[in-house]
């Protein structure tokens, strides 16, 4: 069973499936895109139209008043790209249906307007990711990983995901996957949708003298918001290189202790951070953690929570030190500042974890296999996530 | 690449040709040029067919009037103009020219006379 739609091809009406629907309005919307310019614009797009309705008068009969999904797509095809005629570029021949074969089909000039959709083919979860991937053009792996990286830091990927996945629609219809993996999407293209916005919005004002006021008003914010912007942009650049100047007149280097200090605090807090991942894994695949059971009737997700309160107070005395050794230390409160010592430090805690993961793999049986089923893990976790999120709101 | 795409630009643009050709000979609509075209390798499509038309009628080299016919709406039936009928002249000259040193090119340099005069 299909939704069907009816429309209106100069002054006769027609019933066509939701599919071929969309499949004809991106035809004749690339068709006036393509004519854009051009004196004769409406009479050509007037003339296609009616050749359409002849060709469409031809499948319809007494028994069969809809025009199916397959019929608009050949009509499409038949009619061929439309091409504007003082065009000097052949992007794709008139070499039609006797030619190449591959110039008349319909998707390969009509381009359809790019647009961020949800897609379902090869998803992993929410089709976030690959909708992205499709949008930018890039590998779907990169976007993973991105997203993966953003949520490490505060979580901000989920967040991230979860309002993408509230708010993207997912590509249903041919025209809309279309859409969604479309032409590579340039700056010409979001000129044109600029320019298109703006027109449309020039359209609703029926008085001359509103609009004049208006589009004077407009100009006259952009100034102002442009003249802000600098003068923010200075003022802020200003003040960081007197900042800057001033800490390295104060504290010109930090104790060489300091060095070997700091990666010691970092070590100690990545301790704390995997057995707190390790926890977390043990939790989700035995339900329970180093032997103690959590009591029945806890949910997963509370005991994951819980575990990292426990371990935000674990590390709470650990950042008491770091912080103390900040301001009364030898570096002084100009510690972010140092962008070496900083980057030792991060560098020195990220070596510690990669040498206890492989410490690990390596030489015990039993991490190794905690490592395997790491990867199950996430599985599992994301299917719970994902059962939470699709789970019906309880009746009234 | 085949022979066939190697030819597409040329084959645009001796699209304009043709048709002044076909609407010389008989008051056409869209559906006859494209049917006579159809069975030769300029076949073509109504994408091409009507804006190239409605170009060669800005430049006045054809105009078209109203006609009903026996099923469905009226349609546009093509005819040229003098101006038309002029370019068609013109075009099928040069054309004839353009031939003609396609076939004489790359003859044996040797006897060029004997082999380019015609006998």
């Amino acid at each position: 069973m299909n939704k069907v739609i009816i429309i209106n091809l100069n002054g006769i009406a027609y019933q066509l499936e939701e599919n071929g629907y969309e499949a004809l309005r991106s035809y004749l919307d690339a068709a006036a895109r393509r004519l854009e310019g051009n004196p004769d614009k409406d009479e050509i797009i007037a003339d296609i139209e009616q050749s359409i309705a002849d060709k469409f008068r031809t499948v319809l009969g007494a028994n069969k008043t809809v025009v199916v999904t397959k019929e608009v797509e050949d009509v499409i095809e038949a009619m061929g790209p439309v091409q504007n005629a003082s065009d000097e570029t052949p992007a794709s021949g008139p070499g039609a249906s006797q030619g190449t074969g591959t110039a008349a089909r319909a998707g390969d000039s009509p381009a359809p307007p790019k647009r961020l959709y949800r897609i379902r083919d090869g998803k992993q979860f929410g089709g976030v990711c690959n909708g992205l991937a499709a949008y930018f053009n890039v590998d779907v792996t990169l976007v993973r990983i991105a997203f993966a990286f953003m949520a490490l830091t505060w979580g901000a990927g989920i967040i991230l995901y979860l309002i993408m996945m509230l708010v993207v629609p997912w590509a249903n219809t041919s025209a809309e996957k279309a859409a969604a993996t479309g032409l590579p999407s340039t700056a010409e293209e979001f000129i044109r949708r600029a320019k298109e916005g703006y027109y449309e919005g020039m359209k609703t004002f029926k008085d001359r003298r509103a609009f004049r006021e208006w589009k004077w008003q407009f100009k006259q914010e952009m100034r102002q918001r442009k003249r802000e912007f600098q003068r923010e942009f200075h003022q802020n650049a200003e003040q960081w290189r007197q900042n800057w100047h001033q800490h390295w007149a104060q504290f010109p280097q930090p104790h060489p202790g300091w060095w070997f200090v700091y990666p010691i605090l970092a070590v100690i807090s990545a301790v704390l951070t995997l057995l707190c991942l390790a926890s977390i894994v043990s939790l989700v695949l035995t339900g329970a953690v180093f032997g103690i059971f959590f009591p029945a009737g806890i949910h997963l997700w509370l005991g994951i929570l819980i575990l990292l309160v426990i371990f935000s107070i674990l590390k709470l005395p650990l950042k008491a030190i770091r912080y103390s050794c900040y301001y009364h230390g030898g570096c002084g409160p100009g510690y972010y500042y140092r962008p070496g010592l900083h980057l030792w430090n991060t560098f020195v805690g990220l070596a510690f974890l990669v040498f206890v993961l492989w410490l690990l793999n390596s030489h015990s049986e039993h991490a190794h296999e905690a490592i395997e089923h790491v990867r199950a893990a996430t599985h599992h976790v994301v299917d719970a996530l994902r059962d939470w999120w699709n789970q019906p709101s309880p009746a009234p | 690449m085949s022979i066939n795409e190697k030819f597409t630009a040329i084959k645009k643009g001796l699209l304009e040709f043709l048709v002044l050709k076909i609407v010389a000979a008989n008051k056409v609509y869209v559906a006859d040029i494209l049917n006579q075209l159809s069975a030769t390798e300029f076949a073509t499509q109504e994408g091409t067919l009507y804006p190239l038309l409605s170009k060669m009628r800005r430049e006045e080299l054809v105009d078209y009037e109203w006609k009903e016919s026996e099923a469905g709406p009226p349609r546009k039936y093509y005819q040229l103009t003098a101006k038309g009928r002029e370019q068609l002249r013109e075009t099928s000259e040069y054309w004839q020219r353009i031939s003609a040193t396609v076939k004489s090119l790359g003859q044996d340099p040797g006897q060029p006379t004997e082999e380019s005069t015609p006998r």
